[in-house]
């Protein structure tokens, strides 16, 4: 602790103290603007399109002629679960075994911390250039489609799994490991039927928070996915697209598919916000705590 | 509880598991490898053809083959810079806001409305501030543009980290100043600030490295036009957007040009985050904290 | 085994759903062999290309596809420079260009021949933002100084000696262009250096290396949207994407002296005087006759001669045939041009010449 200087007047002090509360609420009110204000043009802008006639915007393909006025994101919305899906199903089992790697067995040795660092490397990789990488190591050969993307997703989504995943395995108790090795379980068998369960609320919760940044990723899915109208239910067949890419391409467009960009925007927003109340509910009824 | 099999059988599936584990583990490494690799061969045809003026010139010109990377360089850095100092303040604030000022149920609601604006896709930001924002502040296609959204977009980062930074101060420390007759703000300067320095500039360099790394919300605003000028309002490019514009018909030499803008643009964001997340850890581990 | 129940549920799971998506992938293989004009099985054609007739790809799509449900075509657009490219690299199945490819490009495209089938004719518009101003017309040679940052304010000598009755505001002027490589910059610039005489001195090409002090938009439609919002602004813009966001634009000066404002009809008159090579090619720019507007520009539909499968190949064909048909009755709403009569016969010939599987 440094000394404080206490000559001046308790008066000057208070009032100097007191500006600068006011400056923090001013910070948090300036904070609060941003997100109603995108809030509030979300609903205003896109909520008439998608409640006005309501299934059809889920279910009315994008319209060929961009001209033309009128819901239709059906297809983004089925792409970005694709990609998004098929995304989580690779990097979730990837990431919590890793995690369950780095902490159970590897701890500190060397390999270990090689991995946590590149994990921590990768996290800060920006996702125009894991897109570029797939690009040149998928689309090329494979063409466009929903798991390119899914596989750029899965790349974002894997160092955050495993570091939330290893954070939360930390918090498990020795002692129930401990117990599990003295009744003679192997430390395979101790993971799976102790360890992971006592952790899994947290992890599933860390899930939660990766996959909903990944649903708003645009990025990596401009050179993987293609630019499909029409709805496409494969994973692995012909160009699809995603509410991000079509949020992308449609804001400088005209207005009517601006407006559907902004019912896309809307619908993106709600998914990711349900996913992460979500994570945060889990985290506050079930987890392990501090 | 079962009794647990004690035959001897056992012992394969434990090492298969190890070995499985050990094997997702590796998938980082494999990965960041690969991405090394690719992209730097990819890279290589236009540091032959401009050597190392690669990155000291300006003029980036596709008809006459001449790619220079200072231009987006710059603006990378610049749009960052004017981020950084927009968002430090108002984080900052609200960081200490919450850890000093507020009371428990208001500081839940904070960390929530933190958590939403972290999760907005930045897609969504960018059309927000393409359609709704540059008009309403009546502002064009410029570096403070971008900049805006770029701060909108790290506030939640630098907030959250700050505030766990700011909450292994100890309390010991705080009651004895606030015990000589400290005002709260001279409560802070005297034990938070010595305290969390550290931690607090590891903070603001994660924000960085986000910033810079940001690519769609800043395309759809920042003028997609090189100019390396002091003028914040002039319209600008910066690396990760050039990449997302122009990337789809460009020709070997050109895409080898881009290729190697995303090298040289994961090699200062994984830059920045690493001694970013060094910053933060030595700080954490200095207070004893989590 | 209840404590593993879990792990063989969600494995039991992972597993169905690998085998649905990948038995999807069997069934479409198998459902693509087809038979007859348009193919029996559904089929996906993508696209991409010059922005500059994207209104018309789109609309000919809808309705195409429409009559046909079977078939599905993603038309990505991204600009002339991208659909010559990824034609060239066998990405998409076809590619709409405003310009041919350059030299040597040519050959760098990987399917063998191909063909350019011309689909449209249309006006790029030189639109601009002036508040006070809306009835303008500007010379070849002023444009060029204007492009070219010589003249920096509305009020300029040049621009008042087009306009001896308007009153021309102090405004700086904002030059939009575009950002990518697109085949209505490759257009525009190519005008510019036929009609303006030595004044422009940038040269043409998909991208020109353009002053830095001007603005750019993404497609058309980007450089529109810029041009709509700044006061000051002008840029280059196609009829169709000029007309849908409401812009302004100026008449230009045409090689016999007269200053025309870009309609269907003076479009249709630029196309009368073309000539065409046996490529199909040919440039309706800068054309003669006193009701030609100068800036009429084409656009092609790049389509690989000898077709690597069938369904796909048939759907193409169709397409096509249906583009230079048909098609072009649609295109006088969307403010284009169709090709003229004689052309459009040419067109279908070339088509019949397609060979699939």
């Amino acid at each position: 602790m440094t000394a404080i200087d206490l000559r001046a007047k308790r008066s000057w002090r208070s009032t100097k103290s007191q500006l600068v509360t006011g400056l923090m609420i001013a910070a948090v009110v300036a904070i609060f603007i941003p997100l109603a204000a995108v809030l509030w043009s979300l609903v205003e802008r896109g909520g008439g399109i998608v409640v006005a006639a309501f299934p059809d915007f889920f279910t009315e393909e994008i319209p060929q002629f961009s001209r033309r006025a009128g819901p239709g994101m059906g297809p983004a919305v089925v792409g970005t679960l694709l990609a998004t899906g098929a995304a989580t199903v690779m990097a979730v089992p990837l990431g919590v075994l890793g995690a369950v790697y780095l902490h159970e067995y590897g701890g500190k040795d060397r390999f270990a911390r090689v991995v946590r660092f590149m994990a921590t490397v990768m996290t800060g990789v920006p996702s125009i250039v894991m897109g570029l990488f797939i690009y040149l190591m998928w689309t090329i050969r494979f063409g466009f489609s929903a798991f390119g993307g899914a596989l750029a997703l899965a790349c974002l989504m894997l160092p955050v799994v495993i570091g939330s995943a290893e954070q939360m395995l930390r918090l498990v108790p020795n002692h129930l490991r401990e117990a599990s090795y003295a009744l003679g379980a192997t430390r395979s068998r101790t993971i799976l039927t102790v360890v992971l369960p006592a952790a899994i609320p947290g992890i599933v919760s860390g899930c939660l928070l990766a996959i909903a940044r990944a649903a708003g990723e645009t990025a990596p899915l401009l050179f993987a996915v293609g630019a499909a109208k029409a709805f496409n239910t494969s994973v692995f067949h012909e160009a699809n697209t995603a509410l991000s890419v079509q949020i992308f391409g449609n804001a400088m467009d005209v207005p009517a598919a601006q407006a559907r960009a902004w019912g896309a925007a809307l619908t993106l927003v709600l998914l990711t916000f349900l996913l992460t109340l979500s994570a945060r509910l889990i985290t506050g009824r079930f987890a392990m705590k501090r | 509880m079962e009794l647990f099999d004690l035959r001897g059988h056992r012992q394969h599936a434990d090492r298969a598991f190890r070995w499985g584990a050990l094997g997702a583990a590796a998938v980082v490494l494999v990965v960041l490898a690969l991405i090394a690799i690719t992209m730097t061969d990819r890279a290589r045809p236009v540091l032959g053809e401009m050597g190392l003026d690669f990155f000291t010139t300006t003029k980036w010109s596709v008809p006459t083959n001449t790619y220079g990377a200072l231009g987006f360089i710059y603006g990378t850095l610049y749009t960052a810079l004017i981020a950084i100092s927009l968002a430090v303040p108002i984080s900052f604030g609200v960081a200490l806001f919450i850890t000093q000022v507020a009371p428990r149920p208001l500081r839940k609601l904070l960390v929530y409305v933190i958590d939403l604006l972290a999760v907005v896709p930045s897609v969504v930001f960018g059309l927000w501030g393409l359609l709704v924002m540059a008009p309403a502040l009546g502002l064009h296609a410029s570096f403070f543009t971008a900049g805006i959204i770029l701060a909108i977009m790290i506030t939640p980062i630098i907030t959250s980290l700050s505030r766990e930074v700011i909450e292994t101060t100890p309390a010991t420390d705080k009651e004895a100043a606030l015990a000589l007759g400290a005002t709260r703000w001279e409560m802070i300067t005297a034990t938070v600030w010595p305290h969390s320095k550290g931690g607090l500039v590891g903070a603001v360099m994660l924000g960085l490295g986000r910033a810079m790394g940001e690519t769609i919300a800043a395309t759809l605003v920042i003028g997609n036009t090189v100019n390396i000028t002091a003028s914040p309002f002039a319209p600008g490019y910066s690396m990760p957007t050039v990449i997302a514009n122009e990337f789809g018909e460009a020709e070997p030499l050109h895409k080898s040009a881009l290729i190697a803008l995303a090298v040289t643009l994961f090699v200062i964001t994984i830059a920045v985050n690493l001694v970013a997340t060094w910053v933060v850890q030595r700080s954490m581990r200095r207070s004893g904290g989590k | 085994m209840n404590r593993f129940g879990w792990v063989h549920t969600t494995a039991v799971g992972i597993s169905a759903v690998l085998a649905l998506t990948t038995g999807c992938k069997k069934k479409e293989e198998g459902a693509t062999g087809g038979t007859g004009a348009t193919g029996d099985g559904p089929v996906t054609l993508n696209a991409s290309g010059a922005t500059f007739q994207k209104a018309a790809q789109e609309v000919a799509i809808e309705a195409f596809t429409k009559a046909h449900k079977q078939i599905k075509i993603n038309y990505g657009g991204g600009g002339s420079g991208k659909g010559r490219k990824e034609f060239a690299d066998q990405v998409v199945d076809y590619a709409c260009a405003d310009a041919p490819y350059k030299g040597d490009d040519a050959k760098s495209v990987k399917g063998g021949e191909f063909f350019y089938i011309p689909n449209l004719l249309g006006a790029i518009t030189v639109s601009y933002k002036l508040d006070g101003a809306d009835k303008l017309q500007l010379s070849a040679e002023t444009l060029a100084k204007i492009f070219q940052r010589e003249i920096k304010k509305w009020n300029d000598a040049a621009i008042a000696a087009d306009n001896p009755d308007a009153k021309l505001p102090e405004t700086d002027i904002v030059v939009v262009r575009r950002a990518e490589g697109s085949g209505t910059t490759e257009n525009f610039t190519k005008y510019l250096g036929l009609a303006a005489g030595g004044a422009w001195k940038l040269g043409s090409g998909s991208s020109v290396e353009w002053p830095g002090d001007t603005q750019a938009g993404n497609g058309n439609g980007g450089v529109a949207d810029i041009v709509l919002k700044t006061n000051g602004a002008i840029g280059y813009v196609d009829l169709s994407d000029a007309k849908a966001k409401g812009l302004t634009w100026a008449a230009v000066k045409n090689q016999a002296g007269k200053y025309v404002m870009p309609t269907a009809g003076s479009v249709t008159a630029a196309g009368d005087g073309i000539e065409v090579n046996d490529q199909l090619l040919f440039s309706a720019l800068n054309a003669k006759g006193d009701a030609a507007y100068p800036i009429t520009a084409q656009s092609w539909c790049l389509v690989y001669a000898k077709q690597a499968d069938k369904a796909k190949g048939n759907a193409v064909k169709a397409y096509f045939r249906y583009l230079v048909t048909d098609a072009q009755k649609l295109l006088s709403e969307i403010d284009f041009a169709p090709i003229p009569k004689a052309l459009q016969d040419k067109a279908l010939a070339q088509i019949e010449k397609i060979q699939v599987p």
